[in-house]
């Protein structure tokens, strides 16, 4: 909401500097826009947009030329909002936006672009980001921006809460300045006239389908306006506020709507058709061609306003074209009502659009704003159209809406502050605010105003009173009651370790998008969730592994001079087993990647170290190692629904905590990257975690010497050396602490098809020094089990 | 020539034939061949060791291998490096470079992460963690977004169907926890939330929150700012200056936002939402508010992340760029 300082000042006294009133109104919870940050606008020139067409090969997209002051410039825009004609604000190919965004010659969907329309989120002026920011017609083309702008700058954007529909008005922002200030609020006249005759009776009469949905409904006639051009008191205050002038009639129920707050529609009378208005729902099958020239499809889901037989508007939407008002009309019907707000959202939602009114609809309008604003307009009908009002008013008033009396207790409003407010500060407050109040101190029966929806509870008063009190004036308490035990430890304690681990033996981390595109999962043959209403079809499901992820982050950098990499992350990944928000897997996983060189060639290292699944193996052991996860076994996994070839599955405990291998070419070739093979792993955090929580028990350590010695054993080459470890493991009895092959050689002169193995035991008693007998014994009957199971013989 | 011997001759012969190492890949496969191939010099030493005593063996097969090893890598490095330096002489000159490990990073996000967490651990707060695809119940309904209101504008929605959502904000954990737990409740939550936004250098389709609740008998907004303004103190250091500012939040009332002063960007910059817990919130979750009052807030962990390192673009934490990470 935009509001001019100007207007403000109609209804109360204002602090001279506007940086002061947007200060106060941002501490009072209505938060006012920050200024200009100049120093990054100084490229910013203003552009006229001289045509638009859509562009052709992107439906949402417009293909403008735009003139800079000096030449015409194609332009490609994507605001819904962008028309030839408008006066706009232009990043020029070279200008930086804030944020550092740099304007470049761009081809866009095949059309060249030279600079950027902006909005005024992109320039830094608010948060508006649904379209492009429209200057006044006067802005002079070519010139400066930020002069524009602070020339114009009488203004303030306020960011309104949804809580706060009294203040997408002047007075209602106007109200809150006085209670905070202390000062008079003058409210404008809305005198209700006086009448002998309701003759307007003979001139129109309101039904209704369910008072539910509207509750109120105020219709009177003005005749023998003349529509024209503004005034230019009227002219400026809506431009002061970037509202574009149409006409007189349009023009004062505009103003209203900033001024109080509430929406008002004019109709031809002469066009209504009828001298009924019936509010009812919508029909499947009908149509109304609404004020911007669109055509739309109604259905049950929007009430309308009709004339008894077909709709002349869409109720707190939007009028008809039809029953408009234009250049002819001379008799103007007007509706000032009061709608059910979610019946409007729901309307609105369901026919696609926003309006000044349907936004004020649906937060909550006032029940008597509805009559005020009726008045208001009349009055500004007969001063600015020079209309002559029609005696009376048809105001049904169906379902009677009360405002229900509040209590607040001391004690409460004690409680949830932390502090005490004086008596006489709670009363102004509410008072100022329109509350009527009964009652003193311990306990106040309050009655909220029909402008303040949002005031239903006690805590509600409460929020007020503290509001305009000062959050910074509420004391801040340092101690706790309570709850000290309440510590326990975190749940992911483990994940600070294991990143830990993994970046000290050179993985770095990453945080992936969860949101892919098909033809990334559907790689791997897992069912995943896909989202009702993607932001591109690039993102429109959920990831079901880590790894593609993974992947295009080494791609990426492999492209940009870093080639050798060791990448990790840990996150959800998403499974939709089952249809349903019940069949949704989320599972909770770490994995990682090699790839390239891991060790370079230094001066002191002759031979560089790939990647390989040798280094990844390496790297897992070392990784689960640290983390307290012993007693791992390795098996091969011939089937991999994970991605991994030459796959390794990782059971602790006897249950498979992960996977590691070779990533599969299929993500190289389905996702079309450069990469070379890279290893990666995958584990079941959910798993991992329990397991590395275990506690370390201390063991004493052993003082008796180690005794070395090598095996040497020839055995057939399809014969696994994991396997023969493991025979030698089972039998050495208990003083075998280790075993490592730590050579296999192939020759001639072993044989063909035969391998020898060189395996390196360490020996170790836990209460002598062992003998060279002791030792024997065992060598002797591994040499023995080993030989006989794998037809193994000593070199 | 026993083993041992014979062992060292063909050393010392090796050694001669490869210093100088040749130049031409040619003499290179030669000297190869002369040593490693399958008649080569070596595999002739291998061949006497059916010769060798029983008890020499062990001593004789270490011995053979470290020469295999010894000319395996000398071959072979001088292949991956064709002109390295294998005369031991760079071993006294200390000028040179050390021999470096690779090592990993920690990504900016989990750094800060772990900083907000372990300043709320170190005041009694515990950790939970919750699903981030839920039902329109806990993430809306339940926090007082009731069906078709406006406050559900606030926060674009992915929707996986019209009654399942990926999490706006990890809010939805405040109610599985109280649905769960019963008071008094001192917990934070950090998690991966969604909105439906353009991406930009501003806004991700994702980002991270932490979300904080504190639900006990005797707790105000006083409260509530003594906490926030420790953490506040703690992250961004105990000079910064910073302010509470009336919001709007269906789950709380009165709501906040905390906002800390840029001195450098001269302006208030917002870093944390918060307020009391709305007695509606308590309703859905069964708790009585009438005994027990709370407050809640809510932090993006990106926006505090980019804050602390300077970083001006939300989308760099996301891309994996080597030369981004590598600065953590």
């Amino acid at each position: 909401m935009r509001i001019s300082i100007d207007w403000l000042k109609e209804f109360v006294d204002v602090p001279a500097s506007t940086q002061e009133v947007a200060d106060i109104l941002t501490m009072l919870g209505l938060e006012a826009e920050n200024g200009l940050n100049t120093t990054q606008l100084t490229d910013i020139i203003i552009g006229e947009i001289k045509s638009r067409i859509k562009h052709p090969n992107a439906d949402k997209l417009s293909l403008c030329q735009v003139f800079d002051g000096e030449s015409m410039l194609p332009v490609v825009c994507g605001a819904p909002n962008v028309e030839a004609g408008q006066k706009i604000a232009f990043a020029p190919v070279g200008s930086v936006l804030p944020g550092d965004f740099k304007i470049g010659k761009a081809k866009i969907r095949g059309e060249v672009s030279k600079g950027m329309i902006c909005s005024e989120s992109e320039l830094g002026i608010s948060e508006e980001h649904d379209g492009i920011m429209i200057l006044k017609n006067t802005a002079k083309v070519g010139s400066s921006f930020i002069e524009y702008f602070q020339d114009n700058s009488a203004s303030i954007e306020l960011d309104i809460t949804p809580n706060r529909p009294d203040c997408f008005s002047h007075v209602g922002v106007a109200r809150d300045i006085s209670v905070k200030m202390s000062a008079q609020l003058k409210s404008p006249d809305t005198k209700a006239r006086k009448f002998k005759n309701n003759e307007v009776g003979d001139w129109i009469s309101v039904e209704f389908e369910n008072v539910d949905e509207c509750p109120r409904y105020v219709a009177g006639v003005v005749k023998n306006v003349k529509v024209g051009q503004s005034p230019d008191w009227l002219k400026n205050r809506l431009e002061s506020i970037g509202q574009r002038s149409i006409n007189n009639i349009v023009d004062i129920s505009n103003f209203v709507m900033m001024e109080m707050g509430h929406p008002t529609h004019m109709f031809d009378y002469d066009k209504f058709g009828s001298k009924t208005v019936l509010i009812r729902r919508g029909k499947k099958g009908e149509k109304i061609t609404t004020l911007d020239e669109i055509e739309r499809n109604i259905s049950s889901e929007q009430l309308l306003i009709t004339n008894g037989k077909i709709p002349v508007a869409i109720a707190g939407i939007m009028g008809g074209l039809e029953s408009a008002v234009s250049e002819e009309t001379t008799t103007v019907l007007i509706e000032s009502a009061y709608f059910d707000a979610p019946t409007i959202r729901k309307g609105a939602k369901s026919v696609g659009m926003i309006t000044d009114a349907s936004k004020r609809f649906e937060r909550g309008a006032d029940t008597n704003g509805a009559e005020n604003a009726f008045w208001r307009v009349v009055q500004l009908l007969e001063e600015v159209a020079g209309g002559s009002w029609v005696p009376g008013v048809a105001d049904p008033y169906p379902k009677k809406i009360d405002q229900t009396s509040i209590e607040l207790t001391r004690e409460k409003l004690d409680l949830l502050s932390g502090c005490e407010i004086d008596d006489s500060f709670v009363v102004n407050t509410l008072k100022g605010l329109g509350c009527i109040i009964k009652g003193k101190s311990k306990k106040w029966i309050s009655t909220p105003p029909s402008w303040r929806p949002d005031l239903v509870r006690e805590v509600d008063l409460i929020e007020e009173v503290i509001r305009f009190y000062g959050f910074d004036n509420v004391p801040s308490k340092y101690h706790y009651n309570g709850v000290m035990d309440a510590h326990n430890p975190d749940p992911h304690k483990g994940i600070t370790l294991m990143t830990s681990v993994l970046t000290g033996l050179g993985f770095t981390q990453l945080f992936n998008n969860s949101l892919q595109s098909n033809r990334k999962v559907s790689l791997l043959d897992i069912p995943s969730v896909k989202i009702m209403n993607p932001l591109s079809d690039k993102m429109d499901q959920l990831r079901t592994s880590l790894i593609q992820g993974l992947l295009e982050t080494a791609d990426f950098n492999a492209k940009n001079g870093s080639p050798d990499l060791m990448l990790f992350e840990w996150g959800n990944v998403f499974e939709q087993e089952k249809p349903g928000l019940e069949g949704i897997v989320e599972k909770f996983q770490i994995s990682g990647l090699i790839h390239g060189t891991l060790h370079k060639v230094s001066v002191h290292r002759p031979k560089e170290r790939r990647a390989s699944f040798f280094t990844l193996k390496g790297l897992i052991e070392s990784f689960l190692s640290r983390i307290k996860i012993h007693n791992v076994v390795f098996n091969p996994d011939s089937e991999n629904d994970y991605g991994f070839q030459n796959a390794y599955t990782v059971e602790a405990r006897g249950d498979i905590i992960g996977y590691f291998g070779d990533i599969s070419h299929k993500f190289v070739t389905g996702m079309n990257l450069d990469l070379g093979q890279s290893f990666g792993f995958q584990f079941d955090l959910n798993k991992l975690l329990p397991l590395s929580d275990n506690k370390v028990k201390y063991q004493s350590i052993i003082n008796f010497p180690i005794m070395e010695r090598d095996l040497n054993f020839v055995i057939n080459e399809n014969t696994e050396v994991g396997d023969v470890v493991s025979i030698i493991q089972k039998n050495g009895k208990t003083i075998l602490k280790k075993v490592k092959p730590y050579n296999i050689f192939r020759d001639e002169s072993v044989g063909e098809n035969i391998k020898a193995v060189a395996i390196n035991l360490q020996f170790q008693s836990n209460t002598k020094t062992l003998e060279d007998k002791d030792v024997n014994s065992v060598i002797n009957e591994i040499i023995r089990v080993v030989s006989k199971k794998f037809s193994a013989k000593l070199r | 020539m026993n083993i041992k011997e014979s062992i060292e001759s063909v050393r010392k012969s090796f050694r001669a034939d490869s210093d100088p190492f040749p130049n031409d890949s040619q003499a290179v496969d030669d000297l190869r061949v002369k040593y490693l191939g399958r008649k080569g010099l070596v595999a002739n030493l291998f061949s006497k060791m059916k010769d060798v005593s029983a008890n020499d063996r062990p001593m004789a097969g270490k011995l053979l291998n470290d020469i295999k090893q010894e000319i395996s890598y000398v071959i072979d490095s001088h292949i991956d490096s064709s002109k390295s330096d294998k005369s031991g002489k760079n071993e006294s000159d200390y000028s040179l470079p050390g021999l470096t490990f690779p090592v990993g990073h920690v990504h900016p996000l989990q750094q800060t992460m772990d900083d907000i967490k372990s300043i709320f651990m170190n005041i009694g707060f515990s950790v939970a963690y919750g699903p981030e695809i839920d039902d329109d119940f806990h993430n809306f309904s339940a926090l007082n977004f009731p069906p078709e209101h406006p406050a559900r504008d606030m926060q674009d929605t992915f929707f996986i169907d019209p009654e399942t959502v990926l999490r706006t904000h990890t809010s939805n954990v405040q109610i599985h926890l109280m649905e769960e737990k019963d008071p008094p409740l001192r917990y934070i939550i950090p998690g991966r939330v969604y909105r439906n936004e353009a991406i930009s250098f501003k806004s991700y389709c994702l980002f991270h929150q932490v979300e904080g609740l504190y639900v006990d008998k005797f707790v105000s907004f006083a409260d509530q700012k003594g906490i926030l303004e420790y953490f506040v103190k703690r992250m961004f250091g105990s000079e910064t200056k910073m302010r509470f500012r009336p919001s709007f939040f269906p789950f709380t009332e009165p709501s906040a936002e905390v906002d800390i002063w840029s001195e450098k960007r001269g302006q208030w910059l917002e870093i944390l939402g918060c307020g009391m817990v709305d007695p509606e919130v308590f309703k859905s979750v069964d708790i009585d508010s009438d005994i027990w009052h709370g407050f809640a807030f809510g932090m993006g962990i990106e926006r505090i992340c980019m804050l602390k390192y300077g970083i001006d673009d939300i989308r760099l934490l996301y891309q994996g760029d080597m030369r981004f990470l590598e600065q953590f």
